[in-house]
């Protein structure tokens, strides 16, 4: 699996409580469909700094990085290839 | 009584290009909030709305809210701000109490959009795109005409906004707020926190909220700015803005500044343009305000407490005895009484815990459309808050909790009966109860105890899956305990206090 299909998979089990792939849109903003609030948003980060080894900086911790599943899978690519 | 929407006015004849509002990009003065609020008081005046109707918004923080509610104004109508995060089986029991004739909401919100749907009556459906309340031709000929804005008459008692304080359970409560209420409330806030046309405030919470009104309204009726920011999804952006506009305050719930205390190293930034601090929502702990002087020691923190059914608020601690009485909610706001009493009516000693009564010009005509719930809390002029506290010998209230079930969680209020009865809806839930458990960010997360039918399976992620598709998202249970039994009352009644107590766990979220 893709750390996209990854982190899909953790949003849709964790904020969204379903397996069903089809109830959450790659391109959907997770902040303003109020998927993940400020406590969910740690969590997240929190998750993936543990699995794919990398530290998100305060200055990454922005909406152009997390608003979606799509922009997600594109940050933690680009972290962990630098 | 000098209504809100006439002070706006004054501000936006006698300094036109003072800044009112900054709303992401977006920039706004008063002469432009002022013509825009009058262009939408045409626009549903033409559409045959008259003073008196209920218009019902449900937007999220922005400009187009804030002209929606003085357009209202202007037009003589009653404004209705729906919590924007509320679900289709919250809007369409509120839509009908209130028998809104006008309701405004965002373009993709698909539960609005189906709660109108539902509703036969007629009304006038206003769905806002692109930062435009209207369309952009509609909206150009409407600020293109330049007779005078008439502002409909409004006596102290007429009703400006109705604001509703509970779920799907039952009938909505839905608090009456008159001009009155608003001005006198709005007039005590400005005199206590000595507002003034150069401060500015950093907005996040909502303006259906009444803490969040009160923000909103305050600021604009002395002619400050308020720059609006959505949400606090990244904490780090707000006070990034914060130091930006050089702020002078800043309004929060305690766990909004426990985020800012635990997740933004604020010693980064420059916050010394901050002069205010407002926390209301619950107590804020001694430790977390020695904190926040630390950070922000040329801030002023007022603690303050006070409820939709009073405008917002009640009483406010002045800065200079927060040490002294600290865990104190203050003294009362100018123009308002407080009382506690004993379970006869009596007034208490000082001292002594009992019911926190009010008293003022601050405090609502009562429920819409509900004798019954209004007699409840009304008696002989006087508010009966719910809550329990005592008053020390100098009139400092404490408060030592509410008689009610409700859970505060964040900025939120959550009746566990709206919890309850989604998750009841459930073939395999036999009983539910739910309640608030301590926590140390939030305040209060909700807490669902779940009793099965017998032989029946039901997971943990299934029951949130429920109430995610039924409720808002602040409401879903953070834990959820499945357990054999509740423990009740001889009548039958669930006992909540004891929930956590005595009920071992068997299978904890």
């Amino acid at each position: 699996m893709d750390a996209t299909n990854a982190i899909k998979k953790f949003v849709l089990e964790n904020y969204l409580f379903t397996d069903d792939d089809s109830a959450l849109a790659n391109g959907d903003s997770l902040i303003r469909k109020g998927i993940v609030d400020s406590t969910g948003m740690l969590e997240l980060i929190s998750h993936l700094e543990d699995t794919y080894a990398i530290k998100v900086e305060n200055a990454e911790m922005i909406p152009a990085n997390f608003d979606s599943i799509d922009t997600i899978g594109a940050f933690v690519a680009s972290k962990r290839a630098s | 009584m000098t209504p809100l929407v006439a002070r706006v006015a004054n501000v936006a004849i006698g300094e036109p290009q003072r800044r009112a509002v900054a709303d992401g990009s977006r920039r706004i003065d008063y002469a432009t909030l002022w013509a825009e609020a009058c262009a939408f008081a045409r626009y549903l005046r033409s559409a045959g709305l008259a003073p008196g109707d209920r218009v019902a918004t449900i937007l999220t923080n922005s400009i187009e809210a804030i002209v929606a509610c003085y357009g209202c104004w202007i037009a003589g109508c009653v404004i209705v701000p729906l919590n924007a995060q509320a679900r289709r089986w919250d809007f369409e029991p509120w839509l009908r109490h209130c028998e809104a004739r006008c309701v405004i909401h965002e373009a993709g919100n698909s539960d609005a959009a189906m709660a109108l749907d539902a509703i036969e009556a007629p009304l006038l459906r206003i769905v806002t795109d692109a930062g435009s309340l209207l369309p952009a031709a509609t909206w150009a000929e409407l600020m293109r005409v330049e007779h005078p804005c008439e502002i409909a008459r409004a006596e102290s008692a007429t009703l400006a906004m109705i604001l509703y304080t509970s779920g799907t359970t039952g009938a909505p409560k839905g608090v009456m707020l008159s001009h009155g209420n608003l001005a006198a409330n709005i007039d005590s806030i400005i005199a206590y926190l000595g507002l003034g046309r150069d401060d500015s405030i950093v907005s996040v919470l909502p303006f259906y909220y009444s803490y969040g009104a009160s923000v909103l309204h305050t600021h604009l009726a002395v002619g400050a700015f308020l720059v609006i920011e959505s949400n606090l999804v990244f904490p780090h952006l707000m006070v990034e803005t914060m130091a930006r506009e050089r702020v002078s305050g800043f309004s929060g719930v305690p766990s909004t500044f426990l985020l800012l205390l635990n997740r933004v190293p604020l010693a980064d930034y420059d916050l010394s343009s901050l002069r205010y601090l407002t926390q209301a929502g619950g107590a804020m702990a001694p430790a977390t305000a020695r904190r926040l002087h630390e950070a922000m020691p040329q801030a002023e923190l007022y603690i303050m407490y006070g409820q939709t059914e009073a405008t917002a608020r009640l009483t406010w601690l002045p800065p200079a005895r927060r040490e002294e009485k600290s865990g104190s909610v203050g003294i009362p706001v100018p123009g308002v009484e407080i009382v506690v009493r004993r379970e006869d009516g009596q007034a208490a000693d000082a001292f002594e815990v009992g019911d926190v009564h009010a008293r003022g010009p601050n405090v609502m005509p009562g429920y819409w459309r509900d004798p019954q719930a209004t007699a409840s809390v009304l008696v002989d002029g006087w508010l009966r808050t719910g809550d329990m506290g005592h008053l020390d010998d100098e009139g400092f209230l404490y408060l030592s909790g509410r008689r009610s079930d409700m859970i505060k969680t964040g900025a939120h209020r959550v009746h566990p009966k709206d919890v309850e009865e989604v998750i009841a809806e459930l073939p395999a839930i036999a009983e539910v109860a739910v309640i608030g458990i301590d926590d140390d960010t939030l305040g209060q997360v909700i807490k669902a105890f779940i009793v099965l039918v017998d032989n029946a399976s039901l997971t943990i992620n299934q029951i949130k899956a429920h109430c995610r598709d039924h409720l808002a998202a602040y409401k879903i249970p953070k834990q959820i305990e499945f357990v054999d039994t509740l423990p009740k009352t001889a009548s039958g009644k669930i006992r909540r206090a004891q929930l956590t107590a005595t009920i071992g766990p068997r299978e904890v979220s």
